[in-house]
């Protein structure tokens, strides 16, 4: 099959770090911090320089109310409460500042920002789509490292070497896209290796993106066509992660502590009762359990075929097999290639093929055979009838999924008498996996009592071996895991996993330098090298990249537009002086993020007016100059928040599992929403169980992301289902009903104050004359859970001003 | 250091801060799309053949060898290993002997075209119908492959196709959305909603799902308030919201806003009118769908088609028919690996006559001139069977899908597989060779029809597709 890129144009002439004219291109180039006038405040200067080449300037400062909602809303996700506005309409602005960055609805609000970077989701993808238990932790690290305000350079290297320093869950950033499952890939080599390249693939996109800000997954089938990122550089980056795969690992901490000192205690337990067992075993007469791969002995006997009753299975499923194989001597009788033929009661077809030919094909390798599988539960039997007659001394079975539990061994001797018995499973100990219900267990000369002291005994082996499992494994998180010889790196021609074109070393692309790595280093050294190259604050591009995010989230809009995008396809910064200032302050700050905010939330900047101009709408009509704080819609989070908080039943809870928006967790189809929550449904979104690609019930309509792509700018569309889906659904409704109810108690029967109550907690203001009137008669016409409704759908209410 | 001279005018804006400043077409066309209508009807780069596109998706990856593509060799050679590939190792394991079509062939129309006897009522509809032969997919897995048939892209995330035509021409019919997928009866797809995502567009123009079995969400108020009420809400919400909008300016976005609940009750009223009493069409025309079978999955799937037909009646520019649902062990899709006789037949009856009824339907209406009929699915099936089952596998190196109706040439058929129906061997048909072809119907060049998302200007056809033109009528 031919393979082409799915990902970028193809054309390319030659890579360089240049831009056409020769000048290196800006952000390869580090940043150098401007002047800037002693008594000035740099961002508002720098704003006011360029907006006065346009003739314009800042528009004055927002109406009081306003900006602390403002801030409320940008920092924090939601509106102030009516003792929060009071306070803060009476505070210093700087304590207005400090409060929201203390406060932890800030992590909750902005880890979400992150997340949309790197499509963070808690379900696989693709076809299967099946739910990652144990990812959340990822999202609860991410909150907390906002919330203490971790350096982000230290933030950096958690993620990408967490394991080095027992930070296990920040790990899960490597693998925060989608990977198929092994069970989806094809069994060809061809799909093998093409899936192996798509899930690191997916770890160069996330780091690619977030951290560098370069579209480096371009470069996989051929040269970056816009940015100084050669294929090679690819591949180089690609080694720097050969040692990783996607899966559960140990959680390091307080809980995995716990767990590891109880280990000898229920080691001991097992050793007691397994000892008892097996005096109970000898004491009964019995022979050892069965075994995986097991051979039943005789003494030779003539047979023209040999077939195997089952009774029963160990654990209720169908009766299956990966092999049965006939012993004549050191001579396998039962195979086909011998002539022999098979047979059985039935088997099960579903979607691939369990057909007993697959019982004597000689291949137990699972990835290229398959098993028999009985169509139903319940008693089969199988059977080979061989070519002529044999000799045979044993049989040996290969279990599959469970195995025969109860069994009859026969054979057909090669004359006219009918089928003899050769051996039978009901002279052995039960094995620890052996769940059938006792009732049905029969072993040849024992009593229901002691059969049930059998089951008894190795029942509990069975849940002191589960727990053992369990504490020795440690609580587990889903992230990025690790071996310590990384399979070797290929460039591939083309992008095409089955067509090599040399072995390459660890590095970052050569435009940004070296990563000073010895080429033969395992891991982590290579990771720990990239995590050092990145967090080098004379890189160009890191510190920038995150600074831009962050004012992004403020504005509305980067100052570079494309913010996962620093490369030749991106938009150049709208103020290339203010991003190199705030990048550098951000680095002499110690990488904080707090203090950049601090920064942003002092500035003229933020706290200047929404409402329009005329004459700098006409020159600038989406103010990217900044002469007005943009308004803008709210994001699908901030809206839902929003209302929950206003209807007084947002449940602050923090951290954990998520809840759920559907009845199920993962899986392809026949997802239903579910339309009303209790108190746990009432968590912030961000709590939320996030499955990919699957639009979440009426806040997907408002541009909420689903994780199939990096989503570093949301659009912000507005559409009919948003409408229908906050009119009619019965979120908005409930919580409508609930917003009245909590009005009635805090602002008792008059209308009037009803409304005010109303205005102040939804809009952090008192309405209009015309509006308290207006809402008034829809009040008393129609009841206040009207009025409610109404707010949650007004534009005032999901828009930042 | 002196800056390059931007590729871009920021003050023109970009994809980046919503829907008014996402510009259409290449990153040099400025027209935008209005927010206060995003379904504003826009000029096609050309003139259109095609107005409106309905696509008929069997999901699970319908056999071509045992509908459309007739083999001979393969019915001579019935039994023989397939020659130079004997031990052929494709998605779920070892293939088995070459297996002759489970349906007889017979010549159908005036063509004369070699349609079996599984889609008889298809076949009679031969002379309208440009077969498409040698299509061949990226990915031999469903899920991604169905994505690389609806948005060009085996990965998740990508505008689907619907999304993109919808974004590049809105739509004729301001009651209803523009972009409607109705799934199975059955079921949903593969792949689920990625098939009518708008991936990095703008949410205006995702596929908005319903069907005759599943309405709009929240189409309806809710129960307990009564229609008076309801309006009463909404005028207070158009008074306050009219405010806020006068405060800022008459803002687009705020006018938007206003703009979108207007839409939503016109949706309110129009989509009953045209999902919701689907039993008042004429008994005759139940009949040509196969609406009036007793068999239930038949009669829902016909119903869906003749919804598919009142849509683009009505000007909806673009409607997804799923035909067959999710993974099931061929049970309720095309996967038919291990059963194929005894499922197609089942599978066979439900799609035949509805989907043959849809093109007598439209033509006899004169809508096939104007509307562009699909006919696709996400590969073809092997020409062996897989060994030791009844069925075949994955084959993404060669199959059918079809076009019928508007600028496309019927009776006819393009490309070739080899003598089995193995492997596409003469014109061979990328999904975006199928796309561009598609949208060139539309009035549309693929090459042109682009949006910027990280890091680079995004197309439906990727970086490739031609279209085909030898079929055009």
């Amino acid at each position: 099959m031919n393979r082409v890129c799915s990902y970028c144009l193809l054309f390319l002439f030659g890579v360089s770090g240049y831009a056409d004219d020769g000048e290196k291109w800006w952000s390869f180039v580090p940043p150098t911090k401007p002047e800037i006038p002693a008594d000035e405040n740099a961002i508002d200067f720098l704003l006011e320089k360029r907006l006065a080449e346009q003739g314009l300037d800042l528009s004055p400062e927002a109406e009081k109310r306003t900006l602390i909602r403002r801030v409320f809303l940008v920092m924090l996700g939601m509106p102030p409460t009516a003792g929060e506005l009071a306070r803060f309409e009476k505070a210093d602005y700087a304590e207005l500042v400090d409060f929201v960055l203390a406060d932890s609805r800030y992590g909750e609000r902005w880890a979400q920002h992150w997340l949309d970077v790197i499509r963070w989701a808690e379900t696989v993808g693709f076809e299967t789509n099946l739910e990652r238990k144990n990812a959340w932790p990822y999202r609860d690290w991410v909150i907390s490292a906002l919330n203490s305000d971790l350096p982000y350079d230290q933030f950096i290297f958690e993620q990408l070497a967490g394991d080095t320093t027992g930070n296990d869950a920040a790990l899960g950033f490597l693998v925060a896209g989608p990977a198929n499952l092994p069970g989806q890939i094809g069994r060809d080599e061809e799909a093998m290796r093409q899936a192996r390249q798509d899930e690191l693939d997916e770890v160069i996109r996330t780091v690619g993106q977030s951290l560098f800000g370069l579209t480096i997954g371009c470069a996989r089938c051929h040269d970056h066509k816009f940015d100084p990122i050669s294929e090679r550089d690819y591949y180089a980056m690609q080694a720097v992660f050969a040692g990783l795969t996607y899966g559960d690992r140990r959680w390091r901490g307080k809980e995995n502590d716990e767990w590891t000192t109880r280990v000898p205690e229920v080691r001991q337990k097992l050793d007691t009762l397994k000892k008892e067992s097996e005096k109970l075993r000898v004491g009964l007469m019995l022979h050892r359990p069965l075994d995986d791969v097991h051979t039943d002995e005789f003494e030779p006997v003539t047979a023209r075929a040999v077939r195997m009753k089952i009774h029963a299975t160990n654990n209720g499923g169908a009766a299956t097999l990966y092999e049965l194989e006939v012993w004549s001597g050191e001579k396998n009788v039962a195979l086909a290639s011998v002539g022999s033929r098979p047979s059985a009661s039935s088997f099960a077809l579903a979607n691939q093929t369990r057909h007993f030919d697959n019982l004597v094909d000689g291949t137990v390798d699972k990835r290229q055979a398959f098993p028999w599988v009985s169509a139903k539960s319940g008693p089969a039997w199988v059977q080979v009838d061989f070519a002529g007659p044999e000799t045979i001394d044993r049989v040996t079975w290969h279990r599959a999924g469970g195995y025969p539990a109860d069994y009859d061994l026969e054979f057909l001797p090669s004359g006219p008498d009918d089928w003899q018995p050769l051996a039978n499973s009901r002279k052995r100990m039960l094995r620890v996996d052996d769940t059938r219900d006792v009732k049905t267990v029969r072993l040849t000369g024992l009593t229901p009592e002691k059969i049930q002291q059998v089951a008894d005994q190795v029942a509990k082996i069975r849940k002191a071996e589960a727990e053992l499992a369990r504490l020795s494994r440690g609580p587990q998180v889903y992230g990025a895991i690790f071996t310590d010889e990384p399979e070797e790196t290929f460039v591939l021609s083309r992008g095409d996993p089955m067509n090599r074109a040399g072995r390459i070393d660890p590095a970052i692309p050569v435009s940004l330098g070296k990563l000073k790595l010895d080429p033969k280093s395992a891991e982590p050294n290579r990771r720990l090298a990239l995590a050092k190259h990145l967090t080098d604050p004379a890189h160009p591009l890191t510190a920038r990249v995150i600074v831009n995010r962050i004012w992004q989230h403020h504005f509305g809009t980067g100052l570079v537009e494309t913010s996962s995008d620093f490369g030749k396809m991106g938009i150049p910064p709208s103020h290339p002086k203010l991003l190199d200032w705030l990048a550098i302050e951000f680095v002499e700050n110690g990488w904080s993020l707090k203090s950049l905010h601090r920064n942003i939330l002092h500035s003229r900047a933020f706290r200047q007016s929404s409402l329009p101009n005329q004459k700098a709408a006409t020159i600038d009509a989406e103010a990217r100059l900044l002469w007005r704080f943009p308004p803008r819609r709210m994001e699908a989070e901030s809206i839902r928040d929003s209302i929950l908080a206003v209807s007084g039943k947002l449940n602050r809870k923090a951290g954990g599992r998520g809840f759920d928006f559907f009845q199920q967790r993962g899986g392809l189809s026949d997802y239903r929403a579910k339309e009303t929550f209790d108190a746990d449904g009432w968590r912030r979104m961000i709590y939320a169980h996030k499955i990919r690609m699957q639009a979440v019930d009426i806040f997907g309509a408002f541009d909420c992301p689903d994780a199939g792509q990096m989503k570093p700018n949301r659009t912000r569309s507005i559409t009919p289902i948003q409408s229908l889906s906050l009119m009619n659904s019965p979120f908005s409704n409930r919580q409508a009903a609930f917003f009245a109810e909590r009005i009635r108690a805090e602002a008792g029967t008059e209308p009037p104050s009803q409304i005010d109550r109303a205005f102040l907690l939804a809009y952090s203001r008192e309405p209009d004359l015309d509006e308290r009137e207006r809402l008034i008669n829809l009040a008393a016409g129609h009841g206040l859970d009207q009025v409610c409704r109404v707010i949650f759908n007004t534009s005032e209410f999901v828009f930042l001003q | 250091m002196t800056q390059p001279l931007p590729r871009r005018q920021f003050l023109h804006g970009s994809a980046a801060a919503g829907l008014s400043q996402i510009a259409l077409g290449s990153m040099l066309a400025k027209e935008k799309i209005d927010p206060t209508n995003p379904y504003a009807p826009r000029r096609s780069h050309f003139e259109p053949k095609a107005k409106n596109v309905i696509v008929v998706f069997c999901s699970g990856a319908i056999s071509h060898v045992d509908t459309f593509d007739y083999k001979p060799e393969l019915i001579r050679q019935h039994g023989n290993p397939l020659p130079g590939n004997e031990k052929l190792v494709s998605f779920q394991g070892p293939n088995g002997n070459l297996t002759k079509p489970l349906w007889d062939f017979k010549p159908r129309g005036e063509c004369g075209k070699m349609v079996s006897n599984l889609v008889p009522h298809i076949g009679d509809m031969a002379d309208d119908i440009c077969f498409l032969h040698s299509l061949t997919n990226k990915s031999n897995t469903h899920g991604p492959a169905e994505n690389v048939m609806n948005t060009g892209f085996a990965f998740d995330g990508f505008p689907s196709m619907g999304s993109w035509v919808n974004f590049g021409l809105g739509s004729e019919n301001q009651d209803l959305p523009s972009f409607v997928a109705i799934e199975d009866p059955r079921g949903m797809p593969q792949s689920g909603p990625n098939n009518w995502a708008s991936g990095f567009l703008p949410a205006a123009f995702q596929g908005t799902p319903f069907s005759s079995t599943k309405p709009i969400r929240y189409l309806d108020r809710p129960k307990e308030i009564s229609g008076e009420t309801d309006q009463a809400a909404r005028d207070a919400l158009r008074f306050l919201d009219s405010k806020s909008r006068d405060k800022f300016g008459g803002d687009p976005n705020l006018q938007a806003r206003l703009a979108s609940y207007e839409l939503a009750a016109k949706m309110q009223l129009s989509v009953p009118e045209v999902a919701g009493n689907l039993d008042a069409e004429p008994a005759h025309i139940q009949k040509l769908y196969g609406a009036d079978s007793s068999n239930q999955q038949k009669a829902g799937f016909a119903r869906n088609c003749i919804l598919a037909r009142r849509l683009v009646e009505r000007g909806v520019r673009f409607v997804q028919l799923f035909n067959g649902a999710y993974a099931s062990g061929g049970r309720i899709n095309w996967d038919g690996h291990s059963k194929l006789k005894e499922q197609y037949d089942v599978h066979g009856e439900i799609l035949d006559q509805p989907v043959a009824g849809l093109l007598k339907d439209l033509k006899q209406r004169g809508l096939l001139d104007s509307t562009l009929v699909v006919f696709a699915t996400e590969f073809g099936r092997m020409p062996m069977f897989q060994a030791g089952t009844y069925g075949r596998d994955h084959n993404p190196n060669g199959f059918t899908c079809w076009l019928s109706g508007a600028g496309v040439k019927g009776g006819t058929s393009y490309g070739a597989t080899d003598e089995f129906g193995f492997k596409a061997e003469e014109n061979v048909i990328s999904p975006h060779d199928f796309h561009a072809t598609i949208l060139h119907l539309l009035g549309m060049d693929h090459e042109e029809l682009t949006v910027y998302h990280n890091g680079i200007e995004r197309r439906l056809t990727d970086v490739h597709g031609k279209v085909i033109r030898k079929i055009l009528s």
